[in-house]
């Protein structure tokens, strides 16, 4: 029943190896071995481990910072601490295995940040990806170090750049900066290091380097000069401005030029001065290599300011030397008074005077000589703008005799002479000595009085009132011709014409004779004689305005009446006048006057019937210049008849000026109207007489 | 049944086809003599025993524990955000979100990718190093835990899942990358190693301990 399962077969006592162990062990050795294999190959390709003591390693993180040759990445920053003391960070770098051997003894670290400097902006893409270490080599493989120092900044000369190390010198008024460009004819052709102080912290000094193949520009006759900024100066010369170009007015360079030839090659590490500006630059080529300067003492008598250290020294034009300091100096002792005397001690390179022999003494020899001939010390304009003085040395013929003082302390005395410094300064320091001498302040308050009074005069009410008086001399003018001599003019003037008519008459009397006997020239001595009398009339006439003048008097004393008077006599003038007008006298005008033409056109009859009418003619002639005369006289009747009608308009509105109702008014205007009228006639009597001047002698 | 009842009891073993000189086949379950070679329902090959199981076991184990450890030691995520680089190891990016207030991101990191993978690996020894022997705990429950170790097995490939997605997902060029590190393969690696050890358990072992297999009646 029960179903007894068949026995299990029995395995081999023994398997082979493949059968008791499982392929699947490939795997985990597999792997092992991958991951030694891997392990290893890191193990072997890892570079070997350098250290760099950086002062400052901002920004470099381990794991994160690279190390980089020609911007390539060599190496990568492994571990950052800090050096026993603290004052240095090291920097552990692994380094790329190819490229250790080559990091030798001169490799260069620094750390590349971003950097924003006038001479551009570097190491921009740093701001993105960070810091990194540039590290800088030549290309020999001469053994790994392990340690380095880092530099703080990139240095000037690149490994493997070639080039001439020289060392800059800036004294005062240049300054250094780090990475300045040295430029040759605008090229940068090398660049200045880090500036440091030398020993004696009297000026700066960098390494720098002009780089090849420029570096054969460089000789021991080169003169550098500063070319950042601009210099503005008035000196000497006059005023100078100097600035090289606008970059380098913004970012600073040092140029240079071998000014001679000649000079020695120079090795690395030479020392070279940087000058403040080309001319000095220029002007010190000639000064090297002056030799041991001379030094002299100059006494001056008179203190005279513009003179200056530095101010040269010239001997026959050549400058020679210059003056190394100034001080003031009393000695009564020596000099007898206690005035301040100019002391000024002077430089003088005797290479500059060709004197190179090697007895130290020559050049003190050769002033000596010098002194014995006449050569003397004065002080001399340089400059007329700026009244700089220089130190001349000068032969004067016939000098009084005087030897250098060698024996002098601290150095030998040089003899002085006259100084000439009769230039434009002086003379216009005489000129503005004498402007300042001129009494100004006097003439100032003799002006300052002269308008005083000018003002109180303009201000004084009696001048003031001058216009006034004038106008009242206009009224009494017009006053005048009111007056009874004026108004006897007419009855004179008729007296006068009936004279006329018995000149006339006799001259008819006179034709009569002439008729008989043939004196023509009596006739025209007649007429003209009329003619003369016609000119005296002409004279009465003129003779007016001086008896206007002479009545003028009396016109202000009717002027200084009281008004009534005036007004009173203004009416009897209108009623004298009125009565002229209609005197008999002046009626019989015109009838004497037609008499007399009537008269005269008889004498003329009778002279036409005498035949000889040239002769008529002439007389004609003369008449018509007395009638010419007459008509000048007339022609000043619309002057009085001018005046007559401004008197009437004055008087209206002197009239106007009373009540009208009143009687006086009434009568004033009545006389005025009557006034009016006379003016009128006369005015009537002159167009007349204007119009036809003939017939005064015509009688029509 | 008395056997079973003392195994039951929990000190004895119990009895196993093995130790009835049976063979189960493990694709129909038709029980067959020890000898059968061929299931002669199915056709499947049958075999009481994988005599070669603790071998491929311990040599899977090997590999998931030897491939752990560059997972952990180099980057899963390199994260390049703008101008910044930053690689996080797991439990250096755990300890980030930590200190950045994200305890529970960082304990769910912590979970996924070190205390089940190292979980995995001691129970998968442990369960290795115990089979064929009397252990303190019971066999039912050392049972419970390699199933349990085969249930979790397929979740712990969630980080370099994640690891995917994001290098996928997050590529804005050059505002922000996300690239997946070496470690994400290894931890791959692991992770699949762990696996295939524990499938190659076999778990019938678990119930041998004290029973030699019993011999051929005569």
């Amino acid at each position: 029943m029960t179903h007894t399962p068949p026995p299990a077969p029995t395995r081999p006592a023994r398997r082979s190896i493949w059968e008791r162990f499982s392929f699947v062990w490939i795997i985990p050795i597999a792997s092992l071995l991958i991951a030694f294999g891997a392990a290893a190959q890191v193990w072997l390709d890892r570079g070997p481990l350098i250290e760099i003591a950086f002062e400052d390693a901002s920004g470099v993180r381990a794991g994160d910072t690279e190390l980089r040759y020609k911007d390539v990445a060599v190496g990568a920053v492994e571990d950052v601490r800090f050096s026993d003391g603290l004052d240095q960070v090291i920097v552990a770098v692994r380094l790329s295995k190819e490229i250790a051997p080559f990091v030798d003894e001169d490799a260069n670290f620094w750390v590349i940040r971003p950097e924003v400097t006038t001479q551009g902006i570097s190491g921009l893409d740093t701001v993105l990806s960070g810091v990194f270490i540039e590290g800088n080599w030549d290309n020999l493989a001469s053994g790994m170090v392990a340690t380095h120092d880092g530099l703080a900044a990139a240095p000037v000369l690149r490994a493997g750049q070639e080039g001439i190390g020289i060392r800059l010198r800036a004294g005062d008024g240049v300054s250094l900066v780090e990475g300045t460009p040295i430029l040759f004819k605008g090229l940068v052709v090398g660049r200045v290091g880090i500036p440091t102080l030398d020993a004696s912290a009297s000026a700066a000094e960098a390494n720098a380097i002009v780089f090849a193949p420029y570096d054969k520009l460089i000789s021991s006759a080169t003169r550098f000069w500063d070319t950042s900024g601009f210099t503005f100066s008035i000196g000497a010369a006059g005023a100078t401005l100097d600035f090289s170009s606008m970059a380098a007015l913004l970012s600073g360079g040092v140029t240079f030029d071998t000014i001679v030839s000649g000079g020695k090659a120079v090795s690395d590490g030479d020392q070279f001065e940087i000058f403040t500006t080309e001319s000095a630059a220029r002007a010190s080529l000639f000064s090297a290599g002056e030799g041991e300067l001379l030094n002299l003492t100059v006494i001056f008598d008179e203190n005279v300011s513009g003179l200056a250290p530095g101010a040269p020294v010239e001997l026959d034009g050549l400058r020679i030397g210059e003056v190394a300091t100034l001080t003031g100096l009393v000695d009564a002792e020596r000099f007898g008074d206690e005035a301040v005397r100019l002391l000024a001690t002077i430089a003088i390179g005797p290479a500059r005077l060709g004197l190179n022999s090697d007895d130290p003494d020559a050049p003190l020899q050769f002033f000596v000589d010098r002194v014995a001939d006449g050569l003397r010390a004065r002080l001399a304009s340089a400059s007329i703008l700026t009244g700089g003085l220089k130190i001349e040395l000068v032969t004067i013929e016939g000098v009084a005799r005087a030897a250098l003082d060698v024996v002098a302390e601290p150095y030998p005395v040089l003899p002085t002479t006259q100084s000439d410094i009769s230039d434009v300064s002086a003379s216009a320091e005489g000129v503005f000595q004498r402007i300042n001498d001129l009494p100004v302040e006097q003439l100032i308050a003799s002006a300052i009085g002269f308008l005083d009074t000018a003002t109180a005069l303009a201000a004084d009410e009696d001048l003031r009132r001058l216009p006034d008086e004038a106008l009242a001399l206009l009224g009494d003018a017009r006053g005048l011709v009111t007056s009874d001599e004026t108004q006897a003019l007419p009855a004179q003037f008729s007296t006068l014409l009936q004279e006329l008519t018995a000149a006339s008459a006799d001259m008819r009397a006179v034709v009569a004779s002439v008729r008989e006997a043939d004196a023509v020239a009596r006739l025209l001595g007649a007429i003209d004689a009329a003619q003369v009398a016609m000119g005296s009339l002409e004279a009465s006439v003129e003779g007016v305005p001086g008896l206007v003048e002479q009545l003028d008097a009396v016109a202000q004393k009717a002027n200084a009446l009281p008004v009534d008077d005036l007004v009173a006599q203004l009416s009897e003038t209108a009623v004298s006048l009125e009565a002229f007008l209609t005197a008999d006298g002046t009626k019989n005008l015109p009838a004497s006057l037609s008499s007399a033409l009537g008269e005269m056109e008889a004498a003329l009859a009778e002279l036409r019937e005498g035949g000889a009418v040239t002769n008529v003619n002439r007389a004609l002639q003369s008449a018509g210049d007395a009638a010419e005369a007459l008509e000048q006289a007339t022609g000043s009747l619309p002057d009085l008849v001018a005046r007559l009608n401004a008197l009437v308009r004055n008087a209206n509105a002197a009239v106007a000026g009373y009540d009208s109702r009143s009687d006086f008014g009434r009568s004033a205007r009545e006389a005025l109207r009557e006034i009016e009228r006379a003016a009128d006639a006369v005015a009537s009597l002159a167009r007349a007489l204007e119009r036809r001047p003939n017939s005064v002698i015509l009688g029509r | 049944m008395q056997l079973v009842g003392m195994e039951r009891a929990g000190t004895a073993s119990v009895l196993t086809a093995r130790g009835s000189g049976l063979v189960t086949c493990r694709q129909c379950t038709r029980v067959w003599p020890m000898a059968t070679e061929i299931c002669g329902r199915c056709g499947t090959k049958l075999r009481s025993r994988d005599d070669l199981s603790m071998q491929k076991v311990w040599a899977w184990w090997l590999t998931g524990v030897i491939a752990y450890v560059p997972a952990n030691l180099y980057p899963m995520l390199e994260t390049r955000a703008l101008f910044d680089t930053q690689d996080s190891t797991i439990v250096g990016g755990a300890v980030d979100l930590l200190l950045h207030g994200a305890p529970v991101v960082a304990l769910v990191i912590l979970i996924a990718s070190v205390l089940i993978p190292v979980g995995k690996f001691l129970a998968i020894a442990y369960l290795a190093v115990t089979v064929g022997r009397r252990a303190q705990t019971r066999n039912a429950d050392r049972h419970k835990l390699f199933e349990f170790v085969e249930f979790i097995g397929r979740w712990s490939m969630i980080d370099v899942f994640v690891v995917a997605i994001l290098s996928s997902l997050v590529q804005l060029s050059s505002l922000a990358t996300i690239k997946p590190g070496p470690a994400s393969l290894a931890f791959a690696i692991s992770v699949i190693a762990t696996m295939i050890s524990a499938q190659s358990f076999d778990s019938r072992m678990i119930w041998d301990t004290g029973f030699p297999p019993k011999a051929p009646q005569a």
